[in-house]
């Protein structure tokens, strides 16, 4: 008898995601992944280029098949019932590829045609003006960011009740960026449950209430942004007019004295910088740069893999 | 129901462009070849003469013999339908070829498929789509060889010059269909519409050579040009042909769908995918 499961009760979890696993030939994309993505939440799904990201939000999608595991979405099973997953979801790809000759207005009837037409098309144009988007540009004269506006917009167009976004702000100018940061809490707002992946760690500070750091085809952490931030990691250059003493900063938790040339120091702070600053201004101060590291620094420091 | 007429509409309009070339190319020969005919019955004696110094295998090469060259089928057959299957096989190659695999590798099918399509109703409408196409194509084709034949003095039909046409139709889905299936097994569109290709001239020319030599006849049975037919009379016509070669279309679409339904969809820039048989599945 068949006893594979295909629909869960529609309980807490927008994703619920155990085991996956996915290969391509020899690589091994996904090692095992465990995730649950509550509903009506906007969670981040954090990790380096080639961490295995888009590798699971294609298999949530049913657009790849996983090896081994089982997943949920919105209570379906992807693999058994894509149509149903798809209905419900908005997904932005990585990478946005269009028809190159039609245009942006086209393009978009295209892809509501295939939802069967669910977009108010009066939403759309209210999107495509809060992005500045010309509608009735023809898609190769678009610039990167303009083709990702339309990526965008296609992905919210139908008010999904599950948002998938694979690194959403990517190409995007920084005013573009909280434009579209505004457009994901609107809708989560409205009861969408975001899902989003970035490599970009203050993107998902600033966005998600939970975050999953992946690594290598595995997930190394679940933490609430809140807890991720209070550990964020910092570097601070620090020029001084004269020789000062810093042994007092040195003594501060959290503060890290990575080199030490002339009157310019580098230091590596973990958490608060509350201490560090009330510190620095017993100190002859002349200049102070802030600098947030990169992600794989991040991992190196906190996960050591 | 309705992803399968969205994608349907959606792929016969991304397809006019080559309906309109192919078809107005085809019907414009038509024009030109029907009356050619008068001018072939006017100088009937040189003609006679031309064809007397052609060397036989030249004609053979053609299915044509001196005897026949003279009468209306003859004409068209060595005139106008003998290289039609080859010129007009190219669009079969390039749009079965490129059906999905131009997409997928331009990374447009990733989000088509993220949409509630369905793979099995988005496969059939763009085959859906091809075949219409290919119909269209022969429908402008066999207007334009019709419009003229009145004045003309072949003395044949409109509903005798639809044979060849159908035969014509049958042999685009036959290359259409197989260089979709081969788009679904090899690495990239490119090797597939080689593949189909190369089969296209190679089924052409065995075809044609195995009028010549007999050692040949049992290679070219296998292959689809033998089973072209350019006659004007369904006396003349073999049925089982024609379903024959429609098996062969089937099974090819099914096992194309099959290949469809069941595969990852690959993203633009990334490798090819491995011929499934080659695949070495590593245990995750």
């Amino acid at each position: 008898m068949n006893t594979r499961i295909t629909r869960r009760p529609s309980g807490e979890f927008a994703i619920e995601v155990r085991g996956l696993t996915k290969a391509y030939g020899r690589m091994r994309a996904l090692r095992g992944i465990d995730l649950q993505v509550r509903r009506g939440e906007i969670f981040g799904f954090l990790g380096p280029n080639g961490a295995g990201k888009t590798t699971t939000i294609r298999c949530l999608l049913d657009v790849i098949r996983p090896d081994g595991g089982k997943s949920f979405v919105l209570g379906v099973d992807p693999q058994a019932d894509p149509v149903a997953v798809q209905a419900s979801t908005g997904y932005l790809p990585g990478e946005m590829q269009f028809y190159e000759n039609w245009t942006a207005a086209r393009q978009l009837r295209f892809l509501n045609d295939l939802r069967g037409g669910r977009a108010e098309w009066g939403y759309v144009l209210q999107l495509a003006d809060r992005l500045a988007l010309d509608l009735h540009q023809a898609i190769k004269n678009l610039s990167k960011g303009n083709k990702q506006k339309v990526g965008v917009i296609q992905a919210l167009m139908h008010r999904p009740e599950l948002l998938i976004l694979d690194e959403p702000t990517s190409g995007l100018d920084p005013l573009i960026q909280q434009e579209v940061h505004g457009l994901l809490r609107d809708a989560n707002a409205a009861g969408a449950t975001i899902f989003f992946s970035s490599h970009v760690m203050s993107e998902v500070e600033q966005v998600a209430g939970r975050v999953a750091i992946i690594r290598a085809g595995e997930i190394a952490e679940v933490a609430d942004t809140s807890a991720l931030t209070r550990r964020s990691l910092n570097r601070l250059t620090v020029c001084f007019k004269q020789p000062a003493d810093l042994s007092e900063l040195a003594r501060e938790p959290g503060v890290e004295i990575i080199s030490q040339k002339d009157y310019t120091v580098l230091l590596r702070v973990t958490g608060d910088m509350e201490a560090v600053v009330r510190a620095l201004g017993r100190l002859p101060v002349l200049r102070l740069e802030s600098q947030r590291p990169s992600l794989e620094e991040v991992f190196l420091t906190y996960y050591k893999k | 129901m309705r992803s399968l007429s969205t994608t349907f509409r959606y792929t016969l309009t991304r397809l006019r462009a080559q309906i309109l070339g192919w078809g107005i190319g085809l019907a414009l020969y038509g024009l030109m070849i029907v009356p050619f005919y008068r001018i072939f019955g006017a100088q009937q004696e040189r003609f006679q003469q031309m064809i007397a110094s052609y060397p036989p295998e030249f004609l053979a090469f053609f299915g044509a013999d001196t005897a026949s060259m003279l009468t209306p089928a003859g004409f068209l057959k060595m005139y106008a339908f003998s290289m039609l299957p080859l010129i007009i096989g190219i669009f079969a190659v390039v749009a079965g070829s490129g059906l999905f695999a131009s997409d997928e590798e331009h990374g447009r099918l990733d989000l088509i498929l993220a949409h509630p399509v369905g793979r099995t109703p988005f496969f059939l409408g763009r085959c859906l789509a091809l075949g219409v196409a290919a119909l269209l194509i022969a429908l402008l084709g066999w207007l334009g060889f019709c419009i003229l034949l009145h004045g003309s003095s072949l003395g044949i039909s409109w509903g005798q010059m639809s044979l060849p046409f159908l035969s014509l139709l049958i042999q685009l889905l036959v290359y259409a269909t197989l260089a979709l299936l081969l788009s679904m097994l090899l690495p990239s569109r490119n090797l597939a519409a080689a593949f189909a290709g190369a089969l296209l001239v190679v089924s052409y020319f065995l075809s044609s050579l195995a009028f010549l030599d007999a050692r040949l006849e049992a290679v070219a049975r296998i292959l689809p040009h033998s089973y072209f037919q350019p006659v004007l009379s369904l006396q003349d016509l073999h049925l089982t042909w024609l379903a024959g070669l429609l098996g062969v279309c089937l099974v090819m679409t099914v096992l194309a769908w099959l290949r469809f339904v069941r595969r990852d969809v690959r993203l633009s820039g990334e490798g090819s995918w491995q011929a499934p048989l080659l695949r070495r599945r590593k245990p995750a």
